[in-house]
C-alpha cells in the first residue's frame, strides 16, 4: 500500500523504504535518501534530507502529524488510499427500492408526489419476524408506491420509486 | 484498515427512545446483578461469620492480582428457578489473574444454601471446567459446600453432565497436564472429598477445612463410631497423617498466599501467537450502543453501527461487502487482538450462507479467531430459496462452522432463532464464550409464531372433531402460550438455565471479548480440517 499525504492541500504519494544501509524515500519526482534522529527533548528530532540538516518537532495525530521546523507548523494529512481511490460512491444512485425479500407492508410514510430528502424513511416491511425501514436512497420525489400497508409482495418487486433526476 | 462512518444521529427522537429503553433495562440487569452477588439474609452472613469464614468475594479478593478484571460467568444463573433462592446458583465462576497467569476459578458461596450443589450449580460448575479444559487454563478451586442438595438428587448426581461430571472433567485436566489447586475452606464431604482429592495441590484451612467420605453423623450411624470433624477430616489429620491434603493454613489469608505461592512456580507455558496490533479505543463511544439498539426487538439496525462501538479504533475491514449483504463479514482488532467478524444484517441468503462459508475457511487458513454477532431470525422460507437449494447453503455454512479449528466468540445481540442460532455458532457449537445482550431473545421461533403454530394445531385438531371455535376460544388457546412463551425466550432464562456465559452490559462486550480471545491463547490452534461440504 503506497500513502497518500496532504500538505497544505495538495496530495502527494509516497513511500518510506530502506536500501539496506539508509532510509530512502520513494516520491513521484524520485528517490529521496533521508534520516530522523531523536534529540534529547519530547518530540524533537534532526531530519537530515538533500543535504539540508535541520531540527523538527513532531506530534502525530489519529489523522495527521503536525510537523514544526525552521518557524513554520505543517499539517500532514493521512488520506486512506483505498477510501481516495474507491472513486465516487458508485455513481448516480437507483431510483427504484426493490423488494430485498418477500413480505408484508407495514406502513407507508410518503405519498407520490412528496418531496423526500436521502435517508428519509418511505415504508417499512415485515418478513422472517423482521421489521426493515426502506429510506430515499436519494434526495427526490416519490413517484410511486405500488403497495399499501398490508399488501403482500414478491421478491424483487418495486416497492417506491423516486422521480427520474432532472439535469 | 478503515474507519466505519457512522450514521447515527444521536439527536433523533428513536436514538433518544432507544437508549431510555436500554438504560431501563440495564438498570434492572446491574440491579439483580448486584443482588445475586451480595444481598444474602442475615442469618446467612451471621452463620458465615459465626465459622469463622470468609464470604466467596472476600476469598476471590485475596486470591487475584489486585486491580486486574475478573470475567465472571453466569452471574444470574437459576435466577429463575428454586423460586430465586440460590442467587448465581450457589457458586462463583470465571476467568482471574492470579500472579500475572489465567486461571479458571470455581469458587462455593456458602452463603447460599451453605454453597449446596443444586442441579444448576453442577452445570456451572461443569461448564467451568469445560471452558478450563478447551483453553488449557489452569483451575483453582475454592471448596465450601454442604454437598449435593438433596431433595433434587435426580438433578444432581446420575446423569453424564452431571455431579460425575465435575470430577471425570478434573481427571481430563490432569492428563491434559493443566494444573489444579484446591482450597479447602470449608467442608468437602462425600463426592466433593473428589475436589481437592483429585486436585495436584490441596490447601486446607485449620478449623474451618475438612475432608471426608462420611462426615460425623453418617458416621455414627453407619457403624456407631464417635467422631470429631477435625479428627476425621481435619487439616491437621490429613496434611500429617493421611496425606489426603498437601498444606494447612493457619488462615484464609495464609491459605490464598500459598495458592498464589504455588501458581508463582508452575512452568509458563507459551501462548498461541495470532495477529496483533497496538491497541486502540473505539473511535466512537461504545455507550451510544444503547441508543442503536432498537427498543422493539422486531425493528432492524445495522450491525456496523454496533462493529463500531467495539472493534480498536472502529476500523473494520469488510470483506465482500456487496455480495451476500444481509451478513457482515470482515477482519478487525479488539483489544489488538485481530479476529474474523460475523454479523447479522437480516435473514440468512443463499448468498449469505456461502459468504459465511467462504470466510469462516479463510479465517481457519489463517488462524484468526472467529467473532459472531447474532441477530438471526433464521434461514429465508419458501419455494424459491428451496429451489435455490437453502438448506444445503445452510448445511455448508454449518460444516465450515462447526468444523472450525480456530478459537469462537458468541454474542447474542438481538434475535436468535431457530437453524439461524446454530449457523451463528449457537451454544450447542462450542463457542468459548457466549454471552447475551439484556434485551436478546433466543427459541427455536418468536413467541407471536410459536403462538399461532400451537394455537392452528390444536384448532385444526378440534376442527377434525368437528367443533368449530369462536374468536375467544381461540385466543383463550393462544393467549397462554404466548405468555410462556415470551418469558421462555427472554434472555433471563438463557442465563438461569446457563444456556450463555452471561448477561453483559453491551459495553462491557468489548473486553468480554478481549478477555476471553487472551484466554483462548493458552490452547493450540490445530491445522484446519472439514467434513464433507455439500456442494
Amino acid at each position: 500500500m503506497r500513502r497518500i499525504f496532504q500538505i497544505g492541500g495538495e496530495e502527494t504519494e509516497c513511500w518510506l523504504a530502506h536500501d539496506g544501509s539508509r532510509f530512502v524515500l520513494n516520491t513521484p519526482e524520485g528517490v529521496l535518501p533521508c534520516r530522523l534522529d531523536p534529540t534529547t527533548s519530547p518530540g524533537g528530532f534532526v531530519l537530515r534530507a538533500r543535504g539540508l540538516v535541520r531540527d523538527v518537532r513532531l506530534a502525530a495525530g489519529p489523522e495527521a502529524t503536525f510537523v514544526h521546523m525552521d518557524g513554520r507548523t505543517y499539517e500532514v494529512g493521512r488520506v486512506d488510499p483505498a477510501e481516495r481511490l474507491a472513486g465516487s460512491d458508485g455513481g448516480a444512485s437507483d431510483d427504484r427500492l426493490v423488494a430485498p425479500m418477500p413480505g408484508v407492508v407495514v406502513s407507508v410514510a410518503v405519498k407520490p408526489g412528496d418531496i423526500v430528502a436521502a435517508g428519509q424513511p418511505l415504508l417499512v416491511i415485515e418478513s422472517m419476524k423482521l421489521e426493515t425501514t426502506l429510506a430515499a436512497p436519494r434526495d427526490g420525489v416519490v413517484a410511486e408506491i405500488p403497495f399499501a400497508a398490508g399488501d403482500s409482495f414478491g421478491l424483487k418487486d418495486v416497492l417506491a420509486q423516486l422521480a427520474p433526476e432532472e439535469d | 484498515m478503515r474507519r466505519i462512518e457512522s450514521q447515527i444521529d444521536t439527536n433523533a427522537p428513536d436514538y433518544k427512545a432507544n437508549f431510555a429503553a436500554m438504560s431501563a433495562r440495564l438498570k434492572e440487569f446491574h440491579t439483580r446483578q448486584h443482588a445475586a452477588r451480595f444481598e444474602r439474609p442475615q442469618r446467612d452472613n451471621d452463620r458465615l461469620a459465626r465459622q469463622n469464614k470468609l464470604g466467596v468475594r472476600e476469598r476471590l479478593k485475596l486470591l487475584l492480582d489486585p486491580g486486574t478484571p475478573f470475567l465472571e460467568f453466569s452471574t444470574l444463573a437459576a435466577c429463575r428457578e428454586y423460586d430465586g433462592a440460590v442467587p448465581g446458583a450457589a457458586v462463583v465462576t470465571g476467568i482471574g489473574i492470579v500472579q500475572g497467569r489465567e486461571v479458571a476459578i470455581h469458587a462455593n458461596d456458602a452463603s447460599v444454601k451453605g454453597g449446596a450443589w443444586y442441579p444448576l450449580t453442577v452445570k456451572k460448575i461443569v461448564r467451568l471446567l469445560d471452558v478450563a479444559l478447551e483453553n488449557r487454563l489452569p483451575v483453582i478451586h475454592i471448596c465450601d459446600s454442604a454437598g449435593g442438595f438433596l431433595p433434587l438428587q435426580h438433578g444432581v448426581f446420575p446423569d453424564r453432565y452431571l455431579g460425575g461430571r465435575v470430577f471425570r472433567n478434573q481427571v481430563k485436566l490432569s492428563q491434559a497436564n493443566i494444573p489444579q489447586i484446591a482450597v479447602v475452606g470449608g467442608h468437602c464431604t462425600a463426592g466433593g472429598a473428589y475436589v481437592p482429592t483429585l486436585s495436584d495441590y490441596n490447601i486446607i484451612i485449620e478449623g474451618t477445612g475438612a475432608i471426608f467420605l462420611g462426615g460425623p453423623p453418617l458416621v455414627k450411624a453407619a457403624t456407631g463410631e464417635v467422631v470429631g470433624v477435625q479428627e476425621l477430616g481435619g487439616a491437621v489429620m490429613h496434611t500429617s497423617v493421611s496425606g489426603t491434603g498437601d498444606y494447612r493454613a493457619a488462615t484464609e489469608q495464609h491459605a490464598f498466599s500459598l495458592a498464589r505461592e504455588i501458581v508463582s512456580q508452575w512452568k509458563r507455558m507459551p501462548k498461541t501467537i495470532i495477529e496483533t496490533a497496538p491497541c486502540e479505543e473505539p473511535y466512537y463511544d461504545p455507550k451510544e450502543l444503547y441508543g442503536i439498539i432498537p427498543k422493539d426487538r422486531k425493528t432492524q439496525f445495522d450491525m456496523r453501527e454496533v462493529l463500531a462501538r467495539i472493534v480498536d479504533g472502529s476500523r473494520f475491514h469488510e470483506y465482500q461487502p456487496d455480495y451476500g449483504t444481509t451478513l457482515v463479514c470482515g477482519f478487525a482488532h479488539i483489544w489488538g487482538y485481530k479476529v474474523g467478524i460475523l454479523a447479522n444484517n437480516g435473514v440468512l441468503f443463499n448468498d449469505s450462507s456461502l459468504k459465511a462459508a467462504h470466510f469462516m475457511q479463510l479465517c481457519n487458513q489463517n488462524r484468526t479467531p472467529l467473532v459472531f454477532f447474532q441477530n438471526i431470525t433464521g434461514y429465508m422460507v419458501g419455494r424459491e430459496y428451496e429451489e435455490r437449494g437453502i438448506a444445503k447453503d445452510g448445511a455448508k455454512m454449518l460444516m465450515a462452522q462447526g468444523g472450525s479449528v480456530v478459537p469462537k466468540f458468541t454474542v447474542i445481540a438481538n434475535a436468535s432463532y431457530g437453524a439461524g442460532n446454530y449457523g451463528m455458532c449457537g451454544r450447542a457449537w462450542d463457542a468459548r464464550t457466549l454471552f447475551m445482550w439484556p434485551q436478546a431473545e433466543i427459541g427455536v421461533m418468536g413467541a407471536d409464531q410459536a403462538a399461532n403454530t400451537l394455537a392452528d394445531v390444536k384448532i385444526r385438531q378440534l376442527q377434525r372433531e368437528g367443533k368449530e371455535l369462536t374468536d375467544e376460544e381461540v385466543a383463550a388457546i393462544r393467549e397462554p402460550v404466548l405468555e410462556r412463551y415470551k418469558r421462555d425466550v427472554e434472555a433471563y432464562t438463557s442465563t438461569s438455565e446457563i444456556w450463555d456465559d452471561g448477561i453483559l452490559d453491551p459495553v462491557n462486550t468489548r473486553n468480554a471479548l478481549a478477555m476471553s480471545i487472551s484466554a483462548a491463547l493458552n490452547a493450540p490452534i490445530d491445522d484446519p480440517h472439514y467434513g464433507i461440504f455439500r456442494l
